[in-house]
């Protein structure tokens, strides 16, 4: 059984059909990518497996329970994380508190215990603070720690948005595009996170642009083109799918 | 917050609601993003400010000011409860004098009529206030910006026409006479200055409550439902329900401080929990500071007292009021205290840098 499985997904904007009966499926531990022209709906297809959005019709599965109709901070309860296409880090908290934020669900206590500031809450506020600074030490960031997350660079933005999906331990971990506006070292950096991920056994979904990185890390790639999944498989099997070229060049926003 | 004959302040209420509309209007138009880096640890200097308010009526003994500081003390109260909920959840809440006033009335209620202590009867205000915080916090807080902003305005109104109307219980726009000092364990709080204490001490406790709030895991969901509500969510945040605790916690601030200011003014009517209080404690947390825990207390000193010497030139403390307002939220547009320390942070840092250049040269 697959770890995310999506029945016959459909979700319409005023008439405009981003996802058509979209049925596809993650295997638990793989790295799946998921590629497509601008507009193909790859974001919505992400929006609606968090949660952010909700399918007029079709069904997900997520480690075999419907999840179709659970709120988004459920989901990520189950163990589902992502990042945004447009970073989404709070720019009004320090670089660390954004990732120390991601452990939400794993820090316990309830407001007075927080309020009263109980001994064991000194002691894992102490330990959420210490695995932040390794989170971003691995990403990079730790030398911008205690600066304000707005004041970085883009790039390091969407690097810090990806720590704080990784403090969350996710079973399942949504990309969109991570490494748009990321300079090549950067990029270098994502990949070897995201290398890394597998063996950690964490499931990895990337929307992804950039072609060179996506063939590079995925085991599967799916291609989505006007709402429609048109070829599903291998990397280098999809990279000859004549379907997969035709779509690409008629948009003629091959993203390489 | 003076407590007047209530049936000759009616129209006045009505006119002076306008002058607090229009720096709230202003407000509106130039108020920045409000969110601070702050550092969150507690420092030394937490203790000066403790010991200075401690000392400061010991060598300053003039009723007055015992009594000023009372209710600027109470409005810290209502302020820092307020703050969490603004400036760092980022909602708007315009009804919260409501809260205030269920506290004032519960208490007077039950110590005038029922004969319970005014100890009992602060404990049945924050319940009470919280209670009727969650019922309304759960429809209410699903609407956003100025949606949120007219119906919690609405709330707080609606709140003052049932306490004028419901004449039996209230008292309507008399209010309740005679309310007991408040006492603990035959202990009672009856001067000024044994009241000095009782209020700070309970803006100490729910200052450094609310610090250890902002400081921990809270705090970061807070500020993190402000910035983006998607991406809170995605991380597990629930969201909703974050907006909820909140908003029944800053009620629940509310409520305590309504029921030791009926202590303290011995009265309970319709008049000083509309928008005259809605709004001070508005500006006192964007004065302050948004996103701050001083902020709202330094806010709160400062608008009393503004309040307090300019009721000297009586129909011209209005306009002058606003126009020091206006003035303070063009120079320190976020909020009194940062830009204050940053200032003053620079000044000694250059004095001492200087010093020792001179040193250096000598
Ligand atoms: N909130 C929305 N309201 C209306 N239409 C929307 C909305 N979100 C997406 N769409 C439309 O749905 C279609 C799919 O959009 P989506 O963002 O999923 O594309 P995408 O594959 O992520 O493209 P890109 O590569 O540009 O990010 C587009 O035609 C878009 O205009
Ligand atoms: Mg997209």
């Amino acid at each position: 059984m697959s770890l995310l499985s999506i029945e016959q997904l459909t979700k319409e904007y005023d008439g405009i059909r981003a996802l058509d009966r979209v049925s596809l499926k993650v295997e638990g531990g793989s790295i799946k990518g998921l590629i497509g022209p601008n507009g193909a709906g790859k974001s919505t297809l992400f929006h609606l497996i968090s949660g952010v959005e909700k399918p007029d019709s079709g069904k997900i599965l997520f480690k075999k329970r419907d999840i179709t109709n659970m709120e988004s901070h459920e989901r990520s309860a189950l163990g589902i994380g992502r990042t945004f296409q447009t970073v989404q880090v709070w720019g009004n908290m320090t670089v660390v508190e954004n990732v120390m934020a991601g452990m939400h669900r794993r820090l316990k206590g309830s407001l007075f215990s927080y309020g009263l500031w109980l001994p064991w809450i000194r002691t894992s506020e102490k330990e959420a603070l210490k695995e932040a600074k390794e989170i971003l030490n691995s990403l990079g960031l730790l030398g911008k720690w205690e600066s304000t997350a707005s004041q970085l660079p883009y790039g390091k933005q969407k690097l810090l948005e990806l720590g704080r999906a990784l403090a969350m331990k996710p079973q399942l971990l949504l990309l969109d595009e991570p490494a748009s506006g990321l300079t090549l070292s950067e990029i270098e950096q994502l990949s070897e996170r995201i290398s890394e991920m597998r063996q950690k056994g964490v499931t990895v979904f990337i929307v992804e642009h950039h072609m060179g990185m996506v063939m590079e890390v995925a085991d599967e790639i799916a291609v989505l083109h006007n709402g429609e999944l048109i070829a599903e498989g291998k990397p280098e099997n999809v990279r000859r799918n004549s379907v997969v070229m035709e779509a690409y060049l008629t948009r003629g926003s091959a993203g390489k | 917050m003076s407590s007047q004959p209530a049936k000759g302040a009616q129209k006045e209420f009505r006119k002076r609601d306008l002058f607090y509309l229009v720096p709230l209007w202003v407000l509106s138009l130039i108020a920045p993003d409000p969110y601070l880096y702050h550092k969150k640890e507690f420092k030394r200097k937490d203790l000066y400010y403790l010991g200075a308010i401690g000392l400061a009526p010991l060598t300053w003994s003039d009723p007055h000011f015992h009594h000023v500081m009372v209710l600027a003390g109470i409005y810290a109260i209502l302020a820092l409860g307020l703050s969490l909920f603004m400036g760092y959840a980022g909602q708007i809440s315009l009804g919260h004098a409501a809260f205030f006033g269920i506290g004032a009335y519960t208490t007077a209620i039950l110590t005038t009529r029922h004969g319970f202590s005014p100890f009992v009867a602060l404990w049945a205000s924050v319940l009470s206030a919280s209670a009727v915080a969650y019922l309304i916090g759960r429809p209410i807080l699903k609407l956003k910006g100025y949606f949120l902003a007219l119906a919690t305005l609405g709330f707080g109104e609606i709140f003052l026409v049932m306490v004028r109307e419901s004449t039996d219980l209230t008292g309507g726009v008399i209010g309740i006479f005679g309310i007991p000092w408040f006492s603990v364990a035959g202990f009672s709080f009856d001067t000024y200055l044994k009241q000095y204490y009782l209020i700070w001490g309970v803006v100490a406790g729910l200052f450094i409550f609310s610090k250890n709030l902002v400081r921990s895991k809270l705090g970061r969901a807070l500020l993190a439902v402000a910035a983006s509500e998607d991406a809170a969510s995605s991380v597990g945040i629930n969201v909703p329900r974050i907006k909820l605790e909140i908003f029944v916690l800053g009620a629940a601030f509310a409520g305590l401080a309504g029921s030791l200011f009926a202590c303290i003014m011995s009265t309970a009517n319709p008049e000083t929990f509309g928008l005259g209080v809605t709004v001070p404690i508005v500006m006192m947390v964007i004065l302050g500071g948004m996103g701050t825990i001083y902020g709202p207390v330094a806010g709160a000193i400062l608008l009393t007292w503004l309040m307090d010497i300019l009721s000297r030139y009586q129909e011209y403390s209005l306009p002058i009021y606003s126009i020091i307002l206006i003035l303070l939220l063009i120079f320190f547009p976020d909020g009194i205290g940062t830009r204050l320390n940053v200032r003053i942070l620079y000044l000694i840092g250059y004095w001492a840098k200087k010093r020792k250049r001179d040193e250096g040269k000598l």
